[in-house]
């Protein structure tokens, strides 16, 4: 069944809908934003950068609460129904999801601050491509939004394999790490917060997918192995 | 540390009965190859539908979709309109309605009907609700007052009005006529109840005690409800069956027609959105 949200007898309602779907897509372009610029900062370890990133988190969070509010004022104001009900519902949980993901980016940017000896910087290098990863599956959910793409939305559901695949990776090369010099461990944890961080992130993105997914087919496939999504889609 | 497992994915789909292969313990009515004419016009084309027993289900549809006809055929009240003919069956208890050997007024006692505006006899409260036991011939008193608090405590109106029983029925409030009618239906004690558009003359909160009562009658009655009113429809049925031009477009258990609706008509009905 195909969805067009700009078909309502009530044009009204038409724009509500119209308004809190591209707020949303504004607040992802932010968070978006926000994480690449906390991975640039790290890889660059710009301070300058990482404390701007700090400070911007709280433009998201602003953003999460107005979109929040206004979810809730076309609840009580025009008690949608099937499909609008389900984009109310898959918005306010992606807003809560995209929410997460700015706290984690502060977190993320929160490494350029520490100064990290030349040694320890090689760790960056296999973080810039997990963050690569994790921002590629950023945007593309946030495409996938967009244009309410299911198919979409299922590439970027499989693509945090990858993700926890790399994290793995990192985890063990940081605890390698550890173990040859212990002294480093205090530095190092910030490091470790981040690449969890980043699996974070990939999971979030795959819960967004998820609410694409049941706001355009009806189907909650949230808990469900991917052989499983695939043949219901 | 949790020993038990959550109910309530497990309760909420035993809930949801298979509509299209109802047991004969969980039947109320059958709808069978229905079609209905106003003399040349089609105004119902081969409804099927199974009510299910001790529930309640709405028919919802944009205004002349068919949904108060079909609500009327549940107890030949169509047959009082010259130009109707009826073709298919309804099956109460197995047996088609509109068998030659039916005795309609029966019927009717078993299906009881209100309608949109309340319709009070004008007789005294006490008397509305006792009409149809009269008309069978009971006279005991003492009867006649079980029956009576028992049907207005069964309506929500006891309270309301237990001290001025013997009061005009035309003295009360719209939302109280509309109880007493639906107190006066249920006296008789039939087994369905066919509700048309109970609330549309009603205020807010009238309707909110109206919708309430449904919830407890169904208990004991089989409810069936004609509604305009969408929100109501998803507020107080089981069942939702969505009609269109004489047409049953999708019946379905009333959580997934609202969330998940399977039929582009049914979805743009619901969603306010142009057919």
């Amino acid at each position: 069944m195909e969805h067009n949200i700009n078909k309502h007898i009530s044009g009204r309602f038409n724009q509500e809908l119209e308004n809190v779907r591209n707020h949303v897509l504004s607040m992802g372009g932010l968070v978006e934003q926000q994480l690449n610029s906390a991975l640039d900062a790290v890889s660059n370890g710009d301070a300058e950068l990482a404390r701007k990133v700090r400070e911007n988190d709280y433009k998201v969070n602003a953003m999460e609460v107005n979109i929040d509010e206004e979810c809730t004022r076309i609840i009580a104001r025009r008690q949608p129904a099937a499909s609008d009900l389900r984009l109310v519902v898959a918005i306010a949980k992606t807003i809560a999801d995209l929410e997460r993901i700015g706290d984690e980016a502060k977190r993320i940017a929160k490494v350029a601050l520490d100064s990290l000896t030349k040694d320890q910087q090689y760790l960056f290098v296999s973080i810039e491509s997990m963050g690569r990863l994790v921002s590629k599956m950023l945007h593309d959910v946030l495409d996938a939004f967009a244009r309410m793409d299911v198919q979409k939305a299922f590439e970027v559901h499989k693509e945090d394999d990858k993700v926890d695949r790399e994290y793995e990776v990192i985890t063990r090369q940081i605890m390698t790490y550890m173990m040859e010099d212990p002294r480093s461990i205090p530095k190092i944890m910030n490091l470790v917060w981040s690449v969890r961080s980043l699996e974070r992130i990939g999971d979030r993105c795959q819960n967004i997918s998820e609410y694409i997914i049941y706001f355009v087919n009806g189907k909650d496939i949230r808990h469900t192995s991917q052989e499983d999504i695939e043949k219901s889609l | 540390m949790i020993t038990v497992a959550p109910q309530v994915t497990q309760s909420s789909t035993s809930l949801k009965l298979d509509l299209d292969n109802l047991s004969t313990e969980q039947t109320a009515l059958e709808i069978k190859n229905l079609d209905l004419y106003y003399g040349e016009k089609q105004a119902l084309s081969s409804v099927n539908m199974n009510i299910p027993k001790g529930q309640v289900t709405a028919f919802i549809g944009p205004s002349g979709c068919g949904k108060s006809t079909l609500l009327r055929c549940i107890n030949r009240m169509n047959d009082l309109v010259d130009s109707c003919r009826i073709e298919g069956e309804i099956l109460l208890h197995g047996q088609n309605i509109y068998d030659k050997k039916v005795d309609v007024a029966a019927l009717r006692r078993n299906v009881g009907m209100v309608f949109q505006r309340p319709n009070p006899f004008p007789k005294s409260i006490y008397e509305n609700v006792v009409y149809g036991l009269r008309l069978q011939g009971i006279k005991e008193k003492r009867k006649l007052d079980e029956v009576v608090e028992r049907s207005l405590r069964g309506a929500a109106l006891w309270d309301e009005v237990k001290d001025r029983l013997h009061d005009s029925a035309f003295g009360l409030s719209g939302g109280q006529q509309q109880r007493l009618v639906i107190a006066r239906s249920i006296a008789i004690e039939p087994e369905v109840l066919l509700l048309d558009e109970p609330t549309s003359a009603l205020d807010p909160i009238s309707t909110l005690v109206i919708e309430e009562l449904i919830n407890d009658l169904k208990n004991k009655f089989t409810v069936v409800i004609v509604t305009h009113n969408m929100q109501q429809a998803a507020r107080v049925s089981d069942q939702t069956a969505f009609m269109y031009m004489g047409e049953l477009i999708e019946y379905s258990d009333t959580n997934t027609l609202f969330t998940t609706p399977t039929k582009k008509k049914t979805e743009d009905y619901i969603t306010g959105r142009y057919g």
